[in-house]
């Protein structure tokens, strides 16, 4: 088990390595100067140089990547003399437009982030498992035949159309909500949940989709198998099939697709926290690619990379639990 | 200080069953008439934070509207609801500069009873100490009239690394400051009212730390900063009001909520629910426009004239702009009625024909090129390049934003060249890199459409020299698009900005300005004005498409915030 953590870490270290370096040359080598960018109105090219040796990137580029890859582990000292400021590590710099440090802006944003990825994860979770079983099990009955339907549609509408849509329809329309507003749970927990029952509905959707046609496929595969014929066989009540041996190993992918998707939202869901204006990774990540805030970017891939690869280790060790065929040597 | 959305799993299900009827309700007393009462909190929504809270750092639009709730300077722009909202007053000076007689030397006297929000006095050497960070070459990245203007040792870095106040800004005693200027500067009133000339306690602001925090001087200070997310001001105890002839700071606290959907304020500010009754937002969505003719909702909406000229550049070392006739030619031919239309309709646009747009000081109504309304004259336009030799035509490269309002910009123009024979290829641009790839002679292609706003609308003298002025054209970051270089406009730039009587120089750069058109270096487009809904319960609100005076915003009814 040691050796196949330590095999798992060592390629997550690899992974993040590789993500952070070809991050980095896409942002230096394809994006406009940030310093041209921020130096706005009345710019000069003295200016422009002062900004650019300010944020360092008067220096080249394996000197400005080793700088970033070091700050990560050692932290690093911004700016000289009076005006020096320590970054203490896991330090991802500065944002170009705000100068706000990166690490503080992303533990800033993370609950929201974190926020909507359980609460939508909890609901698709439920209507995805849920709806693939009774799929399963009246196959190709009506309710069979509507469930598909449905998830059909469900993973036809884009995510901006249905927030647009349901915020139009619930809030603007009917008013059944209140328009999002930033507040904490503990100040006012309705405006708090409403805040984020759209969001969770809108990501729920597209996923639960997925997850019900993933379940319908893999029950109806499971329920095929020789063993349940023979459970069957030997007079097992159909209750007891269906958990003993069925249901375990029909979820079984399910958890591993589940996993990375849940890590995934956690890195941000772009397009929802934008539309429903939270201020969570997703809608930074987006906000720094407009204005190319490359720490920014940075910062945020490199936590979006590293959740996904978080996910994908615990998946195979929840792996090891959930199926006992697989073994621990064979995994790594 | 920063409010972070905790996680309450317990808690969601219960709150679902609270979701109806959430709107708290309110009672009537107190304010009710039309005029601001003081108390209360004004919302404001908007999409993108402030760029710094610090102003050596900031300099922009929005965030120059926030920086007077917050900070004082020597003089400033006049009240949004004066008669002359462009004017220079008195902030913290008990009047304008007084300059010496050769315009090298400016006095100002403070005020007494000035102080910090920690209730420390402000005297001339916090002023003096405040305006030096302007020099620190990692803080100072704001405004850069100071730095341009007044003088200072040539090795001079600010306070925090050469380790003193500017030595050309003398303090001789606690309310008298005296600023050298490298060389005579009659608008110096207007540059002492930037930004970053506001005063700070000596020794403090380095390195990091007004990034998340304020010493305020103004009306309001800083309680609560969430980036990206959420500002709450409320009031400087030790702000006193009769010092300050021109903050009127009715409301007892602002909040201001980042990160929101344009189209989400305004679906916001037009549904008025809740505190969302005392809120203001930016400019409306183009989209939004028509609803706003609804009569419930059309007794809120104002429209706020333009500060800046959209204009098309003809870059002059380029052949055939390099001709006098094809430059007058093509401002003949262009259809500023089809331009309005193309730009979202008369609410937002209307046809220019000068630089300098008629809310900045300094205007003269001309049109060199005149057209039936506005809708181009392309037999004139002919006549022109015939005698260029190109009644052929020609083909040109005109740069232009990935931006869906200037490619309907670019195609109207490609449609009323068309028939003189000029064909017109749109190079789109992505908006990150747009302005670095115009402002680089080397990169600019034949035209561009871009816009210019003036640095101060007390005169145009930061609106036209940067477009025409021959001596300012530079590798990077050029603002002169046409790279005209002609010595007659370069020596009358000269002698207007030399010019001590304010008004006298107006008069003067709206003869510059036909002076320069009769060269059509460019072909003034559009007047873009904006509209705006602000909530029912916000009184004294004049929205401006240059800044918005924050400080005259009241609520008519304060409970209800």
């Amino acid at each position: 088990m040691i050796r196949f953590l330590l095999n798992r870490v060592m390629g997550m270290v690899v992974v993040l390595f590789l993500v952070c370096l070809f991050t980095f040359v896409i942002f230096f080598v394809l994006s406009p100067d940030p310093a041209v960018q921020i130096c706005g109105k009345n710019c000069t090219p003295e200016v422009i140089d002062q900004l650019r040796a300010n944020l360092g990137l008067d220096q080249p580029f394996w000197s400005q990547f080793w700088t970033f890859v070091s700050g990560l582990f050692v932290g690093r000292t911004y700016g000289s003399g009076p005006n020096a400021i320590d970054c203490a590590a896991p330090c991802l710099g500065y944002s170009f437009q705000t100068s706000q440090p990166v690490f503080d802006m992303i533990a800033q944003r993370l609950p929201v982030s974190a926020t909507v990825a359980i609460g939508a994860a909890i609901l698709w979770l439920l209507a995805g498992v849920s709806a693939g079983l009774v799929s399963a099990v009246r196959e190709g009955r009506f309710a069979d035949r509507f469930i598909t339907g449905l998830t059909l549609t469900g993973m036809s509408i884009p995510n901006y159309v249905l927030g647009l849509s349901l915020q139009f329809l619930l809030v603007v329309t009917l008013g059944w909500l209140p328009f999002p507003q930033a507040v904490p749970f503990s100040e006012d927990p309705v405006q708090w949940f409403s805040n984020y029952l759209m969001p969770w509905i809108v990501l729920a959707v597209g996923a639960s989709a997925v997850y019900t046609r993933l379940t319908r496929a893999n029950v109806i595969e499971t329920l095929q198998e020789n063993y349940v014929r023979t459970a069957r066989a030997k007079g097992l009540s159909p209750g007891l099939v269906w958990r003993r041996h069925a249901l375990r190993p029909a979820l079984t992918p399910i958890v591993t697709i589940f996993g990375m998707d849940f890590a995934g939202l956690l890195g941000g869901a772009l397009i929802t926290e934008t539309v429903f204006g939270l201020n969570g990774i997703g809608k930074m990540a987006a906000d720094s690619i407009t204005k190319n805030d490359q720490p920014v970017i940075m910062g945020v891939t490199l936590l979006a990379a590293f959740f996904v690869v978080i996910g994908n280790m615990v998946v195979d060790l929840l792996y090891t639990a959930i199926d006992p065929r697989v073994r621990v040597g064979s995994a790594a | 200080m920063n409010k972070h959305l905790t996680r309450a799993p317990a808690a969601i299900l219960a709150a679902a069953l609270l979701l109806t009827g959430c709107s708290g309700g309110t009672d009537d007393s107190g304010g009710g008439g039309d005029d601001p009462v003081t108390g209360g909190t004004v919302h404001m929504l908007q999409n993108a934070d402030f760029s710094y809270l610090d102003p050596a750092r900031g300099w922009d639009g929005g965030v120059n509207a926030f920086y007077r709730l917050i900070y004082r300077g020597l003089t400033m722009q006049a009240a949004g609801d004066s008669e002359d909202p462009n004017a220079m007053v008195p902030d913290m000076a008990e009047s304008l500069g007084t300059p010496s007689e050769d315009g090298l030397t400016w006095t100002y006297t403070l005020k007494d009873g000035l102080a910090f929000d920690n209730g420390d006095p402000i005297t001339s050497t916090e002023l003096a100490f405040g305006i030096s960070r302007t020099w620190d070459p990692e803080i100072g990245i704001g405004s850069p009239y100071l730095r341009n203007v007044i003088d200072a040792p040539e090795d001079y870095q600010g306070p925090y690394i050469s380790g003193e106040s500017n030595p050309s800004i003398e303090t001789p005693d606690e309310k008298t400051i005296v600023f050298n200027l490298i060389e005579p500067f009659p608008e110096f009133d207007n540059v002492v009212a930037q930004v970053n000339a506001a005063p700070f306690p000596v020794g403090s602001g380095a390195g990091d730390e007004f990034i998340n925090d304020v010493i305020a001087s103004g009306p309001y200070t800083v309680d609560a900063y969430t980036p990206g997310s959420a500002i709450t001001l409320v009031r400087n105890e030790h702000w006193d009001a009769d010092t300050d002839d021109v903050r009127k700071a009715y409301p007892d606290a602002w909040e201001f909520e980042i990160g929101l959907e344009p189209a989400t304020i305004d679906e916001r500010l037009m549904a008025g629910q809740g505190t969302d009754a005392s809120a203001i937002g930016g400019k409306v969505q183009p989209a939004t426009l028509a609803r706003l003719q609804d009569p419930a909702l059309a007794d809120r909406v104002i429209s706020a004239e333009a500060y800046c000229t959209t204009y098309m550049g003809m870059n002059m070392t380029k052949a055939p702009f390099d001709r006098l006739e094809v430059r007058q030619a093509i401002n003949l031919a262009i259809d500023r009625d089809s331009l309005v239309t193309a730009s979202g309709g008369n609410q937002l646009a209307e046809p220019a024909t000068t630089i300098i747009p008629p809310a900045v000081n300094g205007h003269k109504d001309f049109d060199l090129y005149p057209s039936e309304n506005h809708a181009g004259d392309p037999e004139a336009a002919a006549a022109l390049l015939a005698e260029a030799g190109l009644e052929d035509g020609f083909s040109f490269t005109l740069d232009i934003r990935s931006q869906a309002v200037m490619q309907a910009q670019a195609e109207s123009i490609q449609q009323a060249l068309e028939p003189l024979g000029i064909e017109v290829k749109l190079n789109v641009i992505d908006t990150s890199t747009y302005y670095e790839t115009i402002g680089t002679p080397s990169q600019q292609s034949d035209a561009a459409i871009t816009g210019w706003c003036p640095d101060w609308a007390s005169s145009a003298s930061t609106m036209v020299p940067p477009l025409v002025d021959g001596r300012v054209i530079t590798d990077k970051g050029n603002t002169n698009l046409a790279q005209i270089n002609d010595e007659t406009l370069n020596a009358r730039i000269d002698e207007i900005k030399a010019m001590t009587d304010i008004d006298a120089a107006n008069a003067e750069w709206g003869e510059f300005d036909e002076e320069a058109m009769a060269l059509a270096p460019m072909a003034p487009l559009l007047w873009e004005p904006s509209v705006f809904i602000p909530g029912e319960n916000i009184a004294n609100y004049i929205p401006n498409t240059s800044m918005t005076d924050l400080t005259i915003i009241g609520l008519k009814d304060p409970s209800q915030s």
